[in-house]
């Protein structure tokens, strides 16, 4: 039994210093980021959110399965496989779909992350223990991001791999860039969110307002950059539409053509370049707030 | 090597210097850091547990540098901070379990030493209840339960008595006795209750405009012989003051008859009765006191150059 001189004692109310195994402090990121998920997964709101978002991944199964038995498409009617082909595109609208459903989810996770800990001044007790402030956010990000895979590229590539299963060999090895386009794109987008997310929750005191306040930061911008668009007749307005450039870079990852006019097409390396300011945009809103707030004042 | 090394550490903040070439070393089993406001004494624990970096020299706790070792020094430091400051929505031994996993301690252990930190500091019945619930005396326990948790070298606790009432306030300096008398972790108590220190601490740090002012060691000054007495006499002050010098004892005659002296070890009180008898004094009134923690922090205070001194009385 592990009772020994190490330990304190519940009911002889003693205290004895710890002496017994360390883990090693890379893993102290870990613990925040289990923290953190039981934090997110607590709520009722979670849950709830967390399955109606994969009401859409229970409609492309069926799809799916609709598109590859042909006894159940004429049980159920539908007409021939131009109704429902499993290509590109259709990944595409998945991916899309659960998205833009992975949205509302990271808009409610992320603010529970971090604004207990804030609005209850945690970070001095926090951060005195052997980790960093970017250790500190790293462990919220793997949070909400695990949060956020299994709605997004989980259910993808779990749609794909069935896909592939059913159909005959040839259409996994035809469409392998489909997965990758799938993976790629769901990460870029949930990196982007999660950062996103943890930076206006570092921001907004009240969670129901930082919820909004990330709704508003993914879709403000994008009014700005069509109003911009429009008044200077210039494509690069766009730079400021996130679901813009996130359903260009989808189009592309997937290998699907885009429906808007050449002229109006961004560069790849420009969304990235934009992606990548915003990202840095946000850790350096994160790294401000949280050093103003790791220390006792006064 | 001291518990903490101090060697000419500069912090700026803002610019501004807020700790000013402090040179020391602290060895005592619990230090008292004392000053006014504005002294530095939060600046020098934030410095320690290396959230400022030093402009200038080094903090060291136990030889490891504050900075450069920082993850080191801060396994071995529980750190109760001054203001508020918990996860409202966990429970009482989630808040503690988790703040000992991020020390370190694997989850079982942490669990089981939640526990246990909780019931010593006297929070066991209330440790399933939300934080956000606790009292404030409460909330004060529970810092210093997150702090105990992990088994810490060297236990750092800003202005611990904080808000507390008496009551609770006893229970508090009895425990950071008790951790005291234990041994097996160092006390760094920040306070601007200097009755708190005296209590609890055998070392003290008295800060002044981000400088040293003084630095002693309590029980030494306890265990000096200077013994202070006050007089309130009516007659022939003047021959008696002259008469008790002969004596060996140090002392100042104040109007009103009222007499300030320093008696030597050899000297009784009786003595001083047999004389003012034998020259037809009155001795009115006699108060009779050793030096305090308070004697060293004024003269502390008053040292108007402010430099660095090992306080002699």
């Amino acid at each position: 039994m592990k009772w020994g001189v190490r330990h304190m004692s519940v009911y002889k109310h003693i205290y004895r210093a710890y002496d017994g195994k360390v883990t090693p402090v890379w893993t102290r990121v870990f613990v925040l980021a289990r923290y953190g998920f039981e934090e997110a997964w607590s709520s009722k709101i979670t849950i709830g959110l967390f399955t109606i978002c994969f009401l859409p991944f229970v409609f492309f199964l069926i799809g799916i399965y609709l598109a590859n038995n042909p006894l159940a498409r004429a049980l159920t009617g539908f007409r021939g496989p131009q109704v429902l082909t499993i290509n590109a595109e259709y990944f595409l609208t998945l991916i899309e779909v659960q998205s833009w459903f992975a949205l509302p989810l990271a808009s409610w996770i992320a603010p529970r992350l971090i604004s207990f800990d804030l609005s209850d001044n945690a970070l001095p007790i926090l951060l005195s223990h052997p980790i960093s402030r970017f250790g500190y956010v790293l462990g919220k990000f793997i949070a909400l991001f695990t949060s956020l895979s299994f709605v997004t590229w989980v259910p993808c590539l779990l749609l794909f791999t069935y896909q592939s299963y059913s159909s005959p060999l040839p259409w996994f090895a035809a469409n392998f860039q489909i997965a990758v386009g799938l993976l790629i794109g769901e990460l870029i987008w949930i990196a982007f969110l999660s950062i996103l997310g943890l930076a206006i929750s570092s921001w907004v005191k009240w969670r129901v307002m930082a919820t909004g306040a990330i709704f508003a930061a993914t879709y403000v911008p994008a009014g700005v950059g069509g109003i911009v668009t429009a008044v200077l007749r210039t494509k690069w307005g766009y730079l400021l539409n996130i679901p813009f450039m996130m359903t260009t870079l989808w189009h592309r990852l997937v290998g699907v053509p885009e429906s808007i006019r050449g002229d109006h097409s961004l560069p790849t390396a420009a969304i990235a370049a934009t992606l990548v300011m915003a990202c840095l945009i946000c850790a350096a809103m994160l790294n401000a707030r949280i050093r103003a707030r790791e220390v006792v004042r006064g | 090597m001291g518990i903490i090394d101090l060697n000419g550490l500069e912090v700026r903040l803002g610019g501004r210097i807020v700790l000013d070439g402090l040179t020391g070393s602290l060895q005592g089993h619990a230090i008292g850091l004392l000053g006014p406001n504005g002294a530095g004494k939060s600046t020098l624990i934030n410095t320690m547990l290396g959230f400022h970096p030093p402009s200038k020299g080094t903090a060291s706790v136990f030889g490891l540098d504050s900075q450069r070792d920082k993850a080191q020094v801060r396994s071995g430091i529980g750190y109760m901070p001054e203001n508020d400051s918990y996860i409202g929505n966990m429970s009482g031994v989630r808040f503690v379990r988790y703040m000992a996993e991020l020390a370190g301690l694997p989850a079982g252990e942490a669990l089981e030493r939640a526990h246990e930190a909780l019931f010593y500091v006297g929070l066991g019945e209330v440790r399933y209840r939300r934080v956000n619930t606790y009292s404030l005396g409460m909330k004060q326990l529970i810092k210093l339960a997150q702090a105990l948790a992990q088994g810490p070298k060297l236990l750092i606790l800003d202005e611990p008595t904080n808000g507390l009432d008496p009551m609770a306030r006893q229970r508090m300096i009895q425990l950071i006795k008790e951790i005291r008398e234990q041994g097996s972790a160092r006390l760094l108590i920040s306070s601007h209750l200097l009755r708190d220190i005296d209590e609890t601490c055998d070392e003290a740090l008295i800060l002044k405009d981000g400088r040293i002012a003084a630095l002693c060691n309590i029980e030494e000054e306890r265990r000096s012989n200077r013994s202070f007495m006050e007089l309130e006499t009516v007659g022939a002050t003047e021959k008696f003051s002259v008469s008790i010098r002969g004596l060996g004892c140090e002392c100042a005659c104040f109007p009103g008859g009222r007499i300030k002296l320093v008696i030597p070890d050899n000297v009784e009180v009786r003595d001083l009765y047999v004389i003012a008898s034998e020259q037809g004094v009155q001795i009115r009134r006699m108060n009779r006191r050793r030096d305090s923690l308070e004697d060293i922090f004024l003269r502390a205070m008053d040292n108007e150059m402010g430099r660095a001194a090992h306080v002699s009385l």
